[in-house]
């Protein structure tokens, strides 16, 4: 499969670990971060679960808080992430109408989604919110970004459940390198709401609290999360890149052959503490491989991968494998990094596998 | 922005209230006759029934192909992969040697909307949690890739209205650039209550059947339908000597940045979409035999596309189709793509149903009946929620 490498020029995320770079470096220095709880009645009980929420607040640095009245949280953690990231690579160094928008998403915008079936079932077809309706669709985030940052180049918005973002990741690969655009804004986005908090509560319980043991495959300890993480993406031209690039993105099925892995690759793997996924890792890891995990950092949600590949972006940049914050493994192939080590000119490889069994990996290179 | 290699367009699969495939539905486009009804697969508590084109509501489990364990936009998309696939001559077996994409465009087969199933949860009680097993079964794109044991890309594009164009565009890319041997391309998409009442609430659905560019429009009607193009490589395609029927020429799409439900009146973006389309392609506006339109009858979209096709390609014949399958949202691009290649087979191009009397304060008007095409190579546009344009350029072999 792949595609063209992309040099990452700027990066910005949001998640329950906080916002910005210097948060998510903080989390990966040590400071894991304890999950929220978000509760809601059902049955006549109240159901309490923990969950790694994100708050938008830091937006302010960013756009007029007039702007951002009617923009839903959903839209907000892809305008945070989006500001971050642009700020980051130096906004005034691009050709906005030379940019593209690529957002993936599992859910959407399921908030406001299910705000506008509120509207509907109290007060009738009659009063439906054509705000809510809006609003509600997949690509209202990559409006808002188009509309408020100035952003005119091609869109794309993708909802691939948990193979959203190396999907959609393929396709701003193939925009750079037709010459389509010069930048991609990139990212991947979910939200929180309590219908997915039921459905989360109905298929794994409400968990003991963390923290999430993603290398305990065998062990159910999954912690709902939202988030967003944003990158500028350009091609590869040979001018460095701190962040290093995108070295290709390869996307198939348990079913079929082994996605090829470097020998000597880190693997960072986007197994988040669900016990039916994790099972399918260890065919996929070479037996000689280096694992490591961060979902702890950021929690369950099905745009991962976006974040372990800011993670992945920000060992480039710093030279050091962070060691896994949740270091207990079981039924784990591979050599787990446990202390702190130097990447050097290591390969690093972002694997996924979903429940439904698909496999994607996003190779990371200098 | 260089010229890229046209992509064939093997096989062709479409079904809408036109008809239940691709044939029954180009025959309904030149039959001049259309049927919208109001829903009958649901109810609303609107004083009037809006008119929507629906596919037969028992379709397509008729067909034997449509699954009852996904959503009926899946069960759609199925459909037409099947014809897609048995007009490209593709079985199953040959499929499996083979690197294939599904690249699907929709909008409500990606929402997790259940009405039924909300009410109950906001009622404070524990609803089932089957229809929320069935939307994680449904991913369009991944239905058809598991349907058929496919594991190439799987690509689920949700650019609102837009999305089945950038669905065959962003396919074409993947075969231009090695990543698949094969891509499924196209889009689908069901009625639903969510948006028959979403559109309602923004005022722009029209209580007659609706009436592309007409002085007195009010907007659109909903439809369902899907569409799938089977793209190929030309190394496979020479390999199996299959006849291309069309070719993807060119792609295109930009963004308003203007307004999250209106299109920006200047059309700014849309032009840029057209531009790019044409220089991808290699051919100008004196090569566009026609123009399908995406023409969903509200009085913003239709004045912006006038204007910018009066400037952009003046002179050019120019037809909205959804007079006869209504909007069919995620699925309408494709459909129309669809429409487009049947057009340029047949050298003509259908009545812009709806239209009596094109908005005298337009610059150009549609066509008003049945009208021959010459040349081989055509446009097809899409303008979304959100601000996305996107333009696909199709051609035919002299």
């Amino acid at each position: 499969m792949n595609s063209q490498p992309m040099a990452i020029r700027g990066i910005g995320v949001v998640g329950g670990f906080g916002s910005g770079l210097h948060a998510l470096e903080a989390a990966l220095r040590g400071e894991l971060p304890s999950p929220g709880q978000v509760a809601f009645s059902n049955d006549g009980r109240e159901v309490v679960l923990p969950a790694f929420l994100a708050d938008t607040e830091p937006l302010a640095e960013f756009l007029p808080k007039k702007a951002l009245r009617r923009i839903d949280h959903y839209s907000r953690l892809a305008l945070l992430g989006a500001s971050q990231a642009l700020a980051d690579a130096g906004r005034e160094d691009f050709d906005l109408e030379r940019m593209g928008v690529v957002v993936a998403s599992g859910y959407g915008a399921t908030r406001t989604t299910f705000a506008f079936l509120d509207s509907v079932i109290d007060d009738g077809d009659r009063c439906a919110s054509p705000t809510h309706f809006s609003n509600s669709v997949h690509n209202a985030a990559v409006a808002h970004i188009s509309i408020l940052l100035g952003i005119t180049g091609p869109s794309l918005t993708v909802s691939q459940f948990e193979m959203s973002v190396p999907s959609a990741l393929l396709s701003a690969a193939t925009w750079l390198a037709e010459g389509r655009v010069d930048a991609v804004l990139f990212g991947g986005i979910d939200e929180y709401c309590d219908v997915l908090g039921y459905c989360w509560n109905h298929f794994f319980g409400s968990g003991d609290g963390g923290p999430i043991r993603p290398l305990e495959l065998q062990r159910q300890s999954a912690i709902l999360a939202e988030g967003a993480a944003f990158f500028v993406l350009t091609r590869a031209d040979g001018a460095p890149s701190r962040y290093g690039t995108v070295q290709g993105i390869d996307i198939g099925h348990q079913s079929g052959q082994n996605l090829p892995v470097a020998d000597d690759a880190l693997l960072l793997l986007g197994v988040d503490g669900h016990r039916r996924c994790g099972s399918l890792y260890p065919r996929q890891i070479p037996a000689q491989a280096d694992v490591v995990s961060y979902s702890p950092l950021y929690g369950s949600l099905p745009v991962g991968p976006a974040f372990d590949m800011a993670i992945g972006a920000l060992i480039r940049a710093g030279g050091e494998i962070y060691p896994a914050p949740v270091g207990a493994d079981d039924g784990c192939s591979g050599r787990v990094v446990r202390l702190p080590e130097a990447v050097a000119g290591r390969p690093l490889a972002c694997l996924k596998c979903s429940g439904a069994g698909e496999v994607s990996i996003i190779n990371l290179g200098e | 922005m260089t010229t890229l290699a046209p992509v064939a367009v093997t096989g062709v699969g479409c079904l809408s209230a036109a008809g239940l495939d691709f044939p029954s539905c180009m025959a309904a486009l030149f039959s001049g006759q259309r049927q919208p009804l109001p829903p009958e697969s649901f109810t609303s508590t609107h004083p009037v029934r809006y008119p929507v084109f629906e596919v037969a509501v028992e379709f397509p489990e008729q067909r034997g192909v449509g699954k009852p364990d996904v959503l009926r936009t899946s069960r759609l998309a199925l459909v037409a992969a099947a014809e897609a696939l048995a007009d490209a001559g593709l079985e199953r077996d040959q499929l499996r040697g083979l690197r294939v994409g599904v690249c699907t465009g929709t909008t409500v087969g990606s929402a997790m909307n259940n009405e039924l199933f909300y009410r109950q949860f906001k009622r404070g009680e524990r609803p089932p949690i089957d229809p929320i097993v069935k939307f994680l079964n449904s991913n369009p794109a991944a239905s058809i890739a598991r349907e058929y044991g496919l594991n190439g890309p799987c690509q689920t594009v949700v650019n609102a209205c837009s999305s089945g164009t950038d669905a065959i565009g962003l396919a074409a890319s993947w075969i231009r650039a090695g990543i698949c041997d094969i891509a499924l391309a196209g889009g689908a998409d069901e009625l639903c209550r969510v948006t028959y009442n979403g559109f309602i609430s923004l005022l722009i659905t029209d209580e007659e059947p609706c009436r592309p560019f007409d002085r007195d429009r009010k907007g659109l009607n909903l439809g369902a339908g899907a569409a799938v193009l089977v793209l190929e490589s030309e190394a496979v395609r020479k390999g199996r000597q299959k006849k291309a029927r069309a070719r993807v020429l060119g792609y295109g799409s930009a963004s308003d940045g203007y307004h999250l439900t209106a299109p920006r009146p200047d059309g700014a973006g849309l032009k840029r979409a057209i531009a790019e389309a044409l220089a991808a392609s290699g051919t100008s506006a004196a090569d566009i035999a026609f123009v399908n339109a995406h023409g969903t009858a509200t009085p913003d979209n239709d004045r912006t596309e006038s204007q910018v096709l009066s400037e952009v390609l003046p002179g050019v014949p120019f037809v909205s189709t959804k007079g006869y399958t209504g909007h069919t949202l995620g699925a309408a691009g494709a459909i129309e793509a669809a429409f487009t290649i049947g057009c340029l087979e047949q050298g003509r191009i259908p009545a812009n149903i709806g239209c009596t009397t094109p908005d005298p304060a337009f610059p150009a008007a549609p066509v008003l009946v049945e009208t021959p095409v010459g040349g081989s190579v055509a446009l097809s546009e899409s303008l979304a929620f959100g601000g996305n344009n996107a333009v696909v350029i199709l051609g035919r072999d002299a």
